[in-house]
C-alpha cells in the first residue's frame, strides 16, 4: 500500500493494459435518477459512489474494499446504491428539480478527488461526503453512522471518537 | 519566441461595467445554465451582445437569447430558441447584429440564424454537445453523434444564404467506429482558415482530451493528445488521469489555443492546463494557467478566449476565497498571468460558469450564474475595457 501511494503521488503513470475504474463488480448500482426514485419507495438511504472513468483509486478501492463480502451485502441490502460519472455529460435529476450533468454534480459536491462517497437520506438530502480510500472498516462505521441516525446528533468525527 | 511576440501588453488592467442581469424570470425553482460544449454563451456582432442559456421556467428545460444593443442599459427580453427538450446552447456571430445559436433539442442539435432564421436540423441521427466556429465567410459545426454503442465527433461546414443555413458538408473526424465514448467538442478556426476540433476521448479507458486539424474543414489528420501525460495504469490500477472539457480559441495572426480542466495532480481537484498551436498545427507542452494561490483548490468551468490581435483571457470558477468566484488570467507572453476576479462575480455567495467573448475592440465580455436558491438564480453580464 505504501508503495502505491508513493507511486501515484509521483505521478508517475506506466502503461500496463486495460484497467478500468467503475462500479464494483456484483453490486447493485443504478443511476443518479434511478436510485432516487428507487430510495424514495424503500426508504433506504442512498449510497453515492462518485467515481471517475479510468481512476486509480477508485480501481484500488473496489478491489480491496468492495470485494469484502460482507461489505457488499450490508450496503446492498440497506442502501440505494448510485455511481456517478464524475466527467460524464449524462443528465441527472437533483431532489430539488434541477437536471445538471454528473459532472457538474462534482462541481456542486466541490469534489476534489476520487472516488468520493456521498450519503444521502431517502428524500435525497445530503448527510455528509468521504472522498478517497476507505478500508471495509470505515464503510461499516460510516453505515452505523448513517442508519443509526447519529449523524442528527454528532459530526462523523465526534462519532469515530466515541467508539470503541 | 513566436509566443512572445504574439503577447499582449503585459498587466493592462480591465475596467468593468457595472454587471447586468440577463435573464428576465427568476424564481426559487427556475435554473439556469450556461454550460456547453467550448463554453460558447456570449458573443458580440456588431453592436449588439448576444447570450445565451437553458432554463425550465416553461416546465422542462428550454433555450433562450437574450440581445442588448451595446449602448443599452439593459437587455432586452429573451426569445425562446427551442420547442422541446433543450440543452447546452451556443451563439457566433455573424456581425451586423446577426448571430447563429445551436443547440441540442430532443436528442439532435440544430441551428438557426437570429434574429430571423428557421431551425436547421444539423444531425441526422442522435447527437449532442453542438459547437459553432466562423473563419472568414465560413461556419463549420461540431457536435457528438451516436455511432454503434458510443459517440463520435462530427465536423460540418454550413452555408449560410441570407437567414437560411444548410450543411455542406458533415463528416467524422475519424472514419473509423470509436471504441469508447467521445463528447465535448471544441472548435476553432486559426487565421490561415484551418479548423481545429479538439474533444474528450475514452479510447485509452480514461477521458483523454484531444485534438486534429484540417486545412480545409474536410479531411482531418490522426486525432493527438492535448495532454502532454502517458495513459496508463499504476501498479496495476487505474488507467490513467482525468481531464475534461477542452476548450479552444483561436489566436494571432495563425495561433490555436487549448485549455481545459486537468487533473494530473489528483489530491487537489481540476487545475486549468492550456496548449499553444502557434501555427504549426502541434500543440505543445502544458502550462498550468492559474497561480500558486489556487493550486490547492478546485477549478471547474474553464475556457479560453483569444482573439488575432494577440489577445488571451483564460476564466474559471473556484472557492478560493470561501465560495465560488469567477476568475480570470491573462497570457503574459511566457506564462499566464496573476488571477484575478471578475468584481462583480467574487464575494458572498456562488459565481460560476462563466462563459466569454472579445470583441473587436478587445473588451472582454463575461457571462456567468449567480446562484441563489431563495430568490431566484440569474445570469450575469459584464464588459471590461482596458484602462
Amino acid at each position: 500500500m505504501k508503495l502505491i501511494k508513493m507511486v501515484l503521488a509521483a505521478g508517475c503513470l506506466l502503461w500496463a493494459g486495460t484497467v478500468l475504474a467503475d462500479p464494483p463488480k456484483g453490486y447493485p448500482f443504478v443511476d443518479f435518477d434511478a436510485g432516487l426514485k428507487a430510495a424514495k419507495a424503500s426508504g433506504k438511504p442512498i449510497f453515492v459512489y462518485f467515481g471517475r472513468y479510468g481512476c486509480a483509486w477508485c480501481d484500488h478501492t473496489n478491489k480491496k474494499t468492495f470485494s469484502d463480502a460482507g461489505l457488499k451485502k450490508l450496503y446492498s441490502e440497506n442502501y440505494a446504491l448510485v455511481y456517478v460519472d464524475a466527467e460524464s455529460g449524462k443528465r441527472l435529476t437533483l431532489p430539488s428539480g434541477e437536471r445538471i450533468t454528473e459532472a457538474e454534480l462534482g462541481a456542486r459536491l466541490q469534489a476534489f478527488a476520487t472516488p468520493l462517497f456521498v450519503y444521502m437520506t431517502a428524500q435525497g438530502d445530503k448527510i455528509m461526503q468521504v472522498p478517497g480510500f476507505k478500508t471495509v472498516q470505515d464503510f461499516q462505521d460510516y453505515d452505523r453512522y448513517v442508519r443509526g441516525g447519529h449523524y442528527k446528533q454528532k459530526t462523523l468525527l465526534e462519532f469515530l471518537g466515541g467508539k470503541s | 519566441m513566436l509566443l512572445a511576440v504574439l503577447a499582449f501588453p503585459v498587466h493592462a488592467a480591465w475596467t468593468w461595467d457595472a454587471a447586468l442581469t440577463v435573464n428576465s424570470v427568476q424564481g426559487a425553482a427556475i435554473f439556469p445554465h450556461i454550460e456547453s460544449a467550448n463554453r460558447l454563451g456570449v458573443a458580440v456582432s456588431g453592436e449588439t451582445v448576444g447570450v445565451v442559456w437553458e432554463d425550465n421556467r416553461d416546465g422542462s428545460p428550454q433555450c433562450y437569447l437574450a440581445i442588448k444593443p451595446a449602448k443599452a442599459a439593459a437587455f432586452k427580453p429573451e426569445v425562446r430558441l427551442s420547442k422541446n427538450e433543450c440543452y447546452e446552447p451556443v451563439l457566433l456571430s455573424l456581425g451586423a447584429g446577426r448571430f447563429v445559436a445551436a443547440w441540442e433539442e430532443t436528442g439532435k442539435v440544430y441551428a438557426r440564424v437570429m434574429p430571423g432564421g428557421k431551425a436547421l436540423q444539423l444531425s441526422k441521427t442522435a447527437a449532442v454537445q453542438v459547437t459553432l466556429a466562423r473563419g472568414g465567410d465560413t461556419l463549420y459545426a461540431a457536435w457528438a453523434e451516436q455511432a454503434g454503442r458510443f459517440k463520435r465527433i462530427v465536423v460540418a461546414s454550413l452555408a449560410l444564404k441570407g437567414d437560411t443555413l444548410s450543411v455542406n458538408s458533415a463528416q467524422p473526424v475519424e472514419a473509423i467506429v470509436p471504441a469508447d465514448e467521445q463528447g465535448w467538442p471544441a472548435l476553432a478556426v486559426a487565421g490561415d482558415g484551418s479548423v481545429t476540433v479538439a474533444w474528450e476521448d475514452r479510447r485509452h479507458r480514461h477521458t483523454v482530451p484531444m485534438a486534429s486539424h484540417s486545412r480545409d474543414g474536410k479531411r482531418f489528420a490522426p486525432p493527438a493528445r492535448l495532454v502532454d501525460r502517458k495513459s496508463g495504469s499504476v501498479d496495476g490500477l487505474g488507467a490513467g488521469m482525468g481531464a475534461m472539457r477542452p476548450t479552444l480559441t483561436a489566436w494571432g495572426e495563425q495561433g490555436v489555443v487549448a485549455a481545459w480542466l486537468d487533473k494530473r495532480d489528483f489530491l487537489s481537484g481540476y487545475d486549468v492546463y492550456a496548449a499553444f498551436d502557434p501555427g504549426t498545427r502541434t500543440f505543445g507542452r502544458n502550462l498550468k494557467v492559474q497561480d500558486s494561490f489556487g493550486d490547492n483548490m478546485a477549478q471547474w468551468h474553464a475556457l479560453i478566449v483569444g482573439d488575432g490581435a494577440g489577445r488571451l483571457v483564460s476564466l474559471w470558477d473556484d472557492a478560493r476565497d470561501g465560495t465560488l468566484d469567477v476568475w480570470l488570467s491573462e497570457w503574459e507572453g511566457d506564462a499566464f498571468g496573476d488571477d484575478a476576479a471578475v468584481p462583480a462575480a467574487h464575494g458572498p455567495g456562488a459565481q460560476s460558469d462563466p462563459v466569454a467573448t472579445l470583441d473587436a475592440a478587445g473588451s472582454l465580455h463575461v457571462v456567468w450564474i449567480d446562484r441563489d436558491e431563495a430568490s431566484g438564480t440569474r445570469v450575469r453580464y459584464a464588459r471590461a475595457v482596458r484602462k
